[in-house]
């Protein structure tokens, strides 16, 4: 609105712009801190969007961030890094928040995934995890069996697939994430079925 | 995960980018398509014999110039559409292709006898003309919509509508220059709802397979 916030918004949309231009030519650390200087604002925009505290709306941020990475190649030099960001943030908050009402208790941060916690000593649980595991594909099966339950870590698992740590790390996020939707699918169709 | 851990994650898997990666994965999918298409066309179709004088005739040229034009500003639109916050001045300049097409009818009721447009609308090819065109817009259509899942669409449906189009009017294109029909009546009713179809099955292609 002000003269002072324009030039604010200008010298940040610079300061962007070339750390996405540097990140796109290979440079991590002008991409790490693109990532961190832009993740508190997006966090906003996301906590805005979908009216619940800022702390439930981490899942989403991190899918976004993820979204990010995986279309930066979408952003064009030249054009203006802050909506083409925002424009992400708020694809993949509507499609968190689609997916949450058809699903009401969906977590996306497979952290809260008892079933993999209770596999360990329940039998019942661990057959589900297996009968949940057997639907994702074998690499993202492998790392989330070697990860969470035999407790190895990124970097271990990375050299016997031959994957960096940090790609182990982000394919993790990502089976959690598909496995938590899988195991609130299963449980409302176990409970479907119930019901008949 | 904790989200500095995440950042720092994707640090470590960043590899450089080529440069207009998106844009010479459209272009490899259109010349994909096309390659597709023209194969089709000459197998099943082919060029018209007496296609010298498309130059010298106003109505005949713009049946294959119109769709071309068409289908070039689809493709900017597309790369725009395809890119979250993505700006085309194609967009804008669309329109113009239904205006050419009112005034090339009106030039037409103008000139032909009234008794005569209802020939003229009904030609000798309609059917022909509405499977052939959506037909051969399927390779480009189904190269365009492969590059597209490389794409970020804020909107899927119209990001697939748009491809769609793009599609439609390249496929036109090939088609008028068999097409035997030469009134602008003809080809701006019938190649208008064909393209429009092929557009309306982009859209819904893309709704289901343009998500990310």
């Amino acid at each position: 609105m002000t003269d002072e916030l324009d030039d604010m918004g200008r010298t940040r949309e610079d300061r962007w712009a070339s750390l996405l231009r540097d990140a796109n030519a290979g440079g991590r650390a002008s991409y790490v801190q693109f990532l961190n200087d832009i993740a508190p604002v997006l966090r906003g925009i996301i906590a805005a969007r979908c009216g619940r505290p800022k702390e439930d709306c981490e899942d989403i941020l991190q899918n976004v961030l993820i979204a990010i990475h995986e279309k930066r190649h979408t952003w064009r030099d030249g054009e203006p890094v802050g909506p083409w960001a925002y424009a992400i943030a708020r694809y993949k908050t509507v499609d968190a928040m689609r997916l949450s009402m058809r699903r009401p208790t969906v977590s996306y941060d497979g952290t809260e995934l008892d079933i993999v916690d209770e596999a360990s000593h329940d039998p019942t649980a661990a057959a589900d995890l297996d009968r949940l595991l057997g639907k994702l594909d074998a690499t993202s099966a492998l790392i989330v069996r070697q990860i969470r339950l035999e407790g190895r870590t990124a970097e271990e698992v990375g050299r016997t697939l031959g994957m960096t740590p940090g790609a182990v790390r982000v394919a993790l996020h990502r089976a959690m994430a598909k496995l938590s939707a899988l195991a609130v699918a299963d449980q409302t169709e176990q409970s479907g079925k119930a019901r008949e | 995960m904790n989200t500095d851990d995440l950042i720092k994650s994707l640090g470590s898997e960043l590899t450089p980018l080529p440069r207009g990666y998106l844009t010479r994965q459209i272009a490899t999918g259109l010349l994909a398509g096309l390659v597709g298409t023209s194969a089709l066309f000459v197998a099943f179709w082919g060029v018209r014999s007496d296609l010298i004088g498309i130059v010298s005739d106003l109505a005949l040229f713009a049946k294959t110039v119109l769709p071309l034009v068409l289908a070039c500003l689809a493709l900017f639109w597309l790369h725009a559409t395809a890119r979250p916050a993505g700006r085309s001045g194609a967009t804008r300049l669309i329109w113009g292709i239904p205006l050419a097409l009112i005034l090339l009818v009106a030039m037409t009721l103008v000139t032909t006898p009234g008794d005569a447009w209802p020939m003229a609308l009904r030609g000798k090819s309609i059917v022909t003309c509405l499977i052939s065109i959506p037909v051969l817009s399927v390779p480009i259509l189904i190269g365009l919509l492969a590059a597209l899942r490389r794409g970020a669409p804020e909107h899927p449906a119209l990001c697939g509508a748009v491809a769609g189009l793009g599609a439609g009017a390249a496929a036109a294109t090939v088609y008028s220059v068999y097409c035997i029909e030469n009134s602008p009546l003809f080809y701006a009713s019938w190649y208008s709802l064909a393209v429009l179809a092929v557009a309306g099955c982009g859209g819904i292609l893309g709704y289901f397979f343009l998500r990310w």
